[in-house]
């Protein structure tokens, strides 16, 4: 690895070899972009590029995008999608800016690397942090991911909230709190769950603060902070009530996710689980998964005060499990952060099995779905059970990197341990 | 210095040697309190009334209360959850003041779950004196809060907990912690004096003597204490059950010095399931039990005709109902068939547009809507084209939502004219046009040959057909719920039926429609059933067993076996009719079976879904399902997946240089860091050169087809041996034993997880790739004479894809050869979609390769760091 110099020419080739990557797949292979929209892993009710070209057809004829309930997606997307020109005649330039969001999140991605936050924070420098990778590397691993670049081909709207999180990431880390709650309060306002991240940015934010111009007082910042998501949350909504004229957008987009009413199948947990529910409980089980899901944002921003971006990590990687709609791209964008914590991968102790559970979900996954919807020779147990073993490999792989981080801490405490077997509790 | 607290994992060994050894004063209090919540069971006098510490109560007299209070609790519940609180912090103080210390101090004091409180805060003072704070984020938080937290937590979840009793435990054990209360306790002298003169010791098993007692012990949880040797190996295990009084004369003694008790802390850790993985011998198993499962496979196929495996078939589906009604095609309708065959008769050797011209016509005259559709499709140079005419019998009680699709290809399968089958299906047409029962459309196909035509013809009607090639149907009635071909082009009179059900790509239809036409061949009419070819079938293993592999090897192919098959991929479920061999029943009888089948058919109120969709048919009434069947061939997948990871494993062991394993505590964690970059990029780029042999044998013309396999067959013999060309020699450092172990890991893995994921879709085919791929397990390590390279090489080539299609070439004389066959392929994959070449090429072909490469190689000089 070279000294991590962002040397222009290499960052050129490799954006541009991924921008040519997908354009070829794009013009190559032109049945393939709306394969990959229509697969379930990819496209959920909330992302899928379908149901955004359904809401765009009603926005264009001046009816509600939300009426007929296809459309659950932040109204903001219409207005961009109708300044290009129509996705019927004339892909290109929306296959041009997913292409161009890709390399605008590589780009953050970079700077995170770059800025060797992971091995270095505030609060702890890792003994093991002279071994990493590159921006170059890590941005190599994030745009030649598969599950990055099907996301991309499949033209789900979650790669704006991606770039999004990846900038409101990059910002705090280059100490710049105002436009990392700026990027953050563009990400929760396209899907709702990145607000949680707000505790652990805002810890980011004030450890890697410009020294100059730091607020030191914690509760100062963190009310600066809020208040800025806020006001800027509160500009976007107003601006989408204007846009629709009227204030249904909440309940058809944030509604839907909080309450989740729309049931097609993903490769989560929660929508198997709301078709058996009983009514009655409906509501009750609700509150539970979402307790569930912000519960650990406490947790870890607690436990791992020292290693904010790690927070962020681990977070991510459990949103992309636990999450009402989760789909690959959760998991790309996951995958996407783990490279950073290149120096404590070798103390994770299961990665073969996780990469191994992990490919095998990528082709039961798809196996099992065609026998359930194709086939018909198999049932929804079937395409439910893939992914349940899909969350189990994602759940160890959040807690394998979540041990070899606390690990890392601790052989810093207690340096006779280093290299002794130890357990977990 | 008391070691770091680790975890408390629950070990059945551990837990039986903590309740043996608990102290005295500890069990007497446990029997103590199970007896009184034993004496609360019985009504007639009230227990809790009796002992409970009930203030107004209190007088002189009945100051007992003060002591038996403690024993005395609500429910079961309770009782359970003190016990549980109460052991561990009983046991830790009797331990360390001794039995007579703590019967004096609580007799006179305090009660069970104030007992827990107050110990809990003499416990927390003394974390609190060796451990101050606990570290919350950047926070310090005094560890003597924790009881207080506790408190709280129980007073609220616990209904009817007494707060303040437990707040007061919990406040004179702070007293106690800090040694306020020291005097209270009797002076040791006394205590002293007792032991001797009754010499408890002696007389009471369990006694704890005050001279015993050892602050150091608070250290020692009896959870991690248990003295385990160094860890060596599996023979230790009986060490566990030392007589206990010698050891725990040895742990008291050792305590003196605490680098002992830090040693055995280390050791303790090793335990169980650590122990075991670290054994040298584990990692000789793995082989073998990959071969076990290969050959348990096997044997388990083979087992499945026995009647203990199998079953016999029943009908699943409620509706449908077979041979329960009365079939009524005979009489004049043989007259009218008469006529028909007559007409169709004279169409042999008509063109294509020229027989469904006039078909058309007698469709029409029937008073059926009729409809064309073209279709053209390209294989390997030639054009496969024709004109499908269908014809829609529109239900009389019905609303067009469902269908039901009786075939008749002009030719079969093995080009033979339909003479038979055609009037056949043009009588019947008319016969049912009569009835006013149907409650579903029923549509009759004619196409002109039994794979390209119905395959168009179901694309279509699914409107999942690529235009340029095949044109749209102009008539469409509803889903499709079941289809019947009829293949009769036998002229004379026939024995038995023969039913036909392989779909594309191993799929099958559900069983219930076998069933059922069984149930109405043999149960209502009398005609004899086979499957599979099994023109003579007597019900022995061996029948049985060919039966089963030839159905298996059909599915393991994945052609297409008639028209029926084209529609199992769109979840219609179909089979073809061929009467065969000599007998008595003639073309009516055929009829009224088509008749039966269509009136059950008729009955269904929801597709065909009660049945299994994944059997394996071994008689006409014998079947395997797949829960059966299944685990053959995930042994088979299972064996790679199991050399993967062994050889993961492997390769992170450091290399053997220092002999056995020198030091116990060095081993345990020390990886060697692997270099995935060298065997990640051999195996993706064999995975991506598969493409070429796939698109090579798929868009080659007829002629280019034999050449270009040759020449792919010279090439891939080659090929191995460049690449283990480039990795030893061509590159500045050769290839380690670690890059090849690597390398067949990560092929092994794939491989692996393909076939398992193969299984679940077509099981043959899965099964029969697997047991050909086998030996790559087993033959591939990187061979150290040059002997044993050229064996192993050779063997491998006799077991490669190639060799292998090259062999089906030349077995296949009557197809044309291997010319023959690779067209028959190719025609598969343009117009049914047959997988078979794509799981051949891209996943058995590149596993090969690397099998080759990892045979051929030699290893270089190790370079490996040590993490």
């Amino acid at each position: 690895m070279d000294g991590g110099k962002v040397t222009l020419g290499r960052a050129a080739g490799l954006y541009a070899g991924a921008a040519v990557l997908r354009l070829a797949i794009f013009s190559l292979l032109p049945a393939l972009p709306d394969l990959l929209t229509g697969r379930v892993e990819i496209s959920t009710p909330v992302t899928s590029f379908k149901r955004l070209q359904e809401g765009l057809f009603l926005y264009n004829h001046n009816v509600s995008p939300y009426d007929g309930g296809v459309y659950h997606q932040a109204p903001l997307f219409l207005p961009l999608f109708s300044l290009l020109p129509s996705y019927a005649t004339f892909p290109f330039l929306t296959n041009f800016l997913y292409v161009i969001v890709d390399l605008l999140s590589a780009n953050a991605l970079w700077k995170i690397a770059e800025s060797g936050e992971a091995g270095a924070s505030a609060h702890f420098t890792s003994p093991r942090r002279e071994k990493r990778w590159s921006g170059f590397v890590i941005a190599a691993t994030f745009l030649f991911n598969p599950f990055t670049v099907a996301t991309c081909i499949g033209r789900s709207t979650s790669v704006f909230t991606t770039c999004a999180i990846l900038h409101a990431v990059a910002k705090a880390v280059s100490g710049a709190p105002f436009g990392a709650m700026a990027a953050l309060a563009f990400a929760s306002y396209l899907s709702m769950y990145p607000l949680l991240l707000l505790p652990p940015i805002m810890l980011l934010a004030y450890d890697r603060q410009n020294p100059t111009r730091a607020i030191r007082s914690p509760l100062k910042f963190s009310l600066a902070c809020t208040t800025t998501v806020a006001l800027i949350s509160a500009a976007l909504l107003g601006m989408s009530y204007l846009l629709t004229g009227s204030w249904e957008f909440l309940a058809a987009t944030y509604g839907v996710q909080l309450t989740l009413s729309d049931l097609t199948p993903n490769v989560g947990l929660w929508w198997y689980f709301f078709i058996e529910m009983f009514d009655s409980f409906r509501s009750f089980f609700l509150a539970v998964f979402w307790l569930h899901l912000s519960c650990y944002v406490g947790g870890l921003c607690v436990r791992i005060r020292s290693q904010p971006l790690a927070v962020i990590t681990l977070l991510l990687g459990i949103f992309a499990i636990f999450k009402p709609y989760p789909s690959i791209s959760d998991t790309s964008l996951f995958l996407a952060l783990v490279p950073l914590y290149r120096h404590v991968l070798p103390l994770m102790r299961y990665s073969f099995v996780i990469a191994a559970v992990i490919l095998y979900c990528v082709l039961l996954g798809p196996a099992f779905y065609h026998l359930w919807i194709y086939a018909g020779s198999g049932n929804a147990n079937f395409f439910y059970a893939i992914t349940l073993v899909w969350g189990l490999g994602q759940s160890l792989l959040v807690c394998d990197l979540m041990f070899a981080v606390l690990r890392d801490e601790w052989e810093v405490e207690r340096p006779e341990m280093v290299g002794k077997e130890i357990r977990q509790i | 210095m008391p070691p770091a607290p680790t975890t408390l994992s629950f070990n059945t060994h551990r837990a039986r040697s903590y309740v043996v050894r608990l102290p005295l004063f500890t069990r007497a209090v446990l029997a103590t309190i199970i007896l009184f919540w034993i004496l609360g069971l019985q009504t007639w006098w009230d227990v809790r009334q009796w002992g409970a510490l009930i203030p107004s109560e209190i007088s002189f007299a009945t100051l007992y209360r003060m002591n038996t209070f403690p024993f005395i609790h609500l429910n079961i519940f309770h009782v359970i959850m003190n016990m549980l609180a109460l052991t561990p912090l009983l046991e830790r103080f009797e331990a360390e003041y001794g039995t007579l210390t703590t019967l004096a101090l609580f007799f006179g004091l305090m009660g069970a779950s104030i007992w827990v409180f107050l110990l809990l805060g003499m416990e927390a003072i003394r974390t609190y004196k060796t451990n101050p704070y606990f570290v919350l984020g950047t926070h310090n938080i005094p560890t003597w809060t924790t009881p207080i937290l506790v408190l709280f937590c129980v007073s609220a979840l616990v209904p009817s907990a007494s707060f303040l009793g437990h707040l007061s435990g919990l406040i004179v054990g702070y007293v106690c912690g800090f040694g306020y209360v020291k005097y209270l306790a009797p002076p040791e002298k006394i205590l002293r004096w007792i032991e001797g003169k009754l010499n408890l010791l002696g007389r009471l098993p369990h006694y704890v003597s005050v001279d015993q007692k050892t602050y150091g012990r608070f250290g020692v949880l009896p959870s991690t204490s248990s003295p385990v040797p160094p860890a060596v190996g599996l023979v230790q295990a009986p060490l566990e059950s030392t007589p206990r009084s010698k050891r725990d004369n040895e742990e008291v003694a050792g305590l003196e010095e605490t680098g002992a008790l830090e040693r055995r802390r280390h050791d303790g850790a090793t335990t169980g399931a650590l122990r075991l993985r670290r054994d040298p011998r584990i990692m000789k198993l793995p082989p073998y039990m990959s071969l076990l499962f290969v050959i348990v496979g096997v044997v388990w196929l083979l087992l499945l005709p026995f009647d203990q495996y199998s079953r016999r078939t029943y009908i699943s589906e409620n509706a449908l109902l077979p041979g329960q009604v009365h079939t009524y095609f005979s009489g004049s309708d043989q007259n009218v068939l008469r006529a028909y065959k007559h007409e169709v008769n004279a169409l042999v050797g008509k063109s294509n547009v020229q027989i469904n011209d006039k078909l058309e016509s007698i469709l029409k005259g029937i008073g059926l809507k009729t409809a064309r559709q073209n279709f053209t499709y390209h294989a390997a140079g030639h054009a496969i084209s024709g004109q499908n005419l269908y014809a829609i019998l529109q239900a009389p009680r019905g609303d067009a939502t469902e269908a039901i699709v009786l075939v008749a290809a002009w030719e079969n399968a093995k080009h033979e004219v339909n003479r038979n089958g055609i009037p056949l299906a043009l009588t019947l047409l008319r016969y049912f046009k009569r009835w006013s029962l149907w409650s579903k459309d029923i549509i009759l196909v004619i196409t002109p040959d039994s794979i390209a035509g119905p395959q168009a013809w179901v694309d279509a009607y699914h409107d999942a057909h690529n235009p340029s090639q095949v044109a749209g149907l102009p008539l469409k009635s509803g889903a499709l719920q079941g289809a019947i071909a009829i293949d009769y082009a036998q002229e004379t009179r026939y024995d038995s039926v023969h039913i036909v059900y392989d779909g594309v790509n191993g799929q099958l239809p559900n069983l219930d429609l076998i069933n059922s036409v069984v149930h109405i061949a043999r149960g209502q009419m009398g005609i004899g059933v086979a499957l599979q070819e099994m023109w003579r079938h007597t019900d022995s293993y061996q029948d049985r067993l060919s039966t089963m592999l030839r159905g298996m090897l059909k599915q393991g192919l994945g052609l297409a076996s008639g028209p029926h098959s084209s529609f199992m991929p769109y979840h219609v479920d179909a089979v073809t009719l061929q009467p065969f061999g000599s007998g008595w029943h003639d073309e009516m009888a055929m009829g009224r079976v088509i008749e039966g089948t269509f009136r059950s058919l008729n009955n269904l109120l929801e597709h065909l879904h009660q049945s299994f969709f994944f059997y394996l048919l071994m008689s006409r009434d014998r079947f395997v399902s797949i829960g059966t069947y299944l685990p053959s061939a995930m042994l088979v997948a299972a064996s790679f997946t199991i050399m993967a990871i062994a050889l993961w494993v492997k390769s992170g062991q450091p290399e053997k240089e220092d002999g056995k394993e020198s030091d116990d505590k060095d081993v345990s964690t020390a990886v060697v860091e692997r270099d995935l970059f060298l065997p990640l990029g051999v195996v993706i780029l064999c995975q991506s050169l598969s493409i070429i042999p796939l698109y090579l044998f798929n868009h080659a013309s007829e002629t280019f087809l034999t050449p270009s396999f040759l020449f792919f067959t010279l090439l891939s013999t080659l090929l191995p041996h460049a690449l283990s060309f480039y990795l030893t020699s061509a590159r500045n450092t050769p290839a380690t034993a670690q890059h090849y172990h690597l390398l067949k890991s990560f092929s092994l893995l794939l491989l692996g997880m393909f076939l398992s994921s193969l299984a679940t879709l077509n099981f043959s085919l899965s099964l029969i790739i697997g047991l050909l791929a086998s030996p790559l397990t087993f033959l591939c390590y990187p061979a150290k004479t040059a002997l044993g390279r050229a064996l192993s090489m050779g063997l491998l080539h006799v077991l490669s894809p190639t060799t292998a299609v090259l062999l089906v070439g030349l077995a296949a004389t009557q197809s044309g050869g291997l010319g023959g066959v690779l067209l028959e392929a190719a025609k598969a994959w343009h117009v049914s979609g047959t997988w078979t070449s794509l799981v051949v090429w891209c996943v058995w072909w590149p596993a090969w390769i690397v099998g080759g490469v990892v045979v051929l190689g030699r290893v270089g000089e190790r370079k490996v760091k040590t993490l």
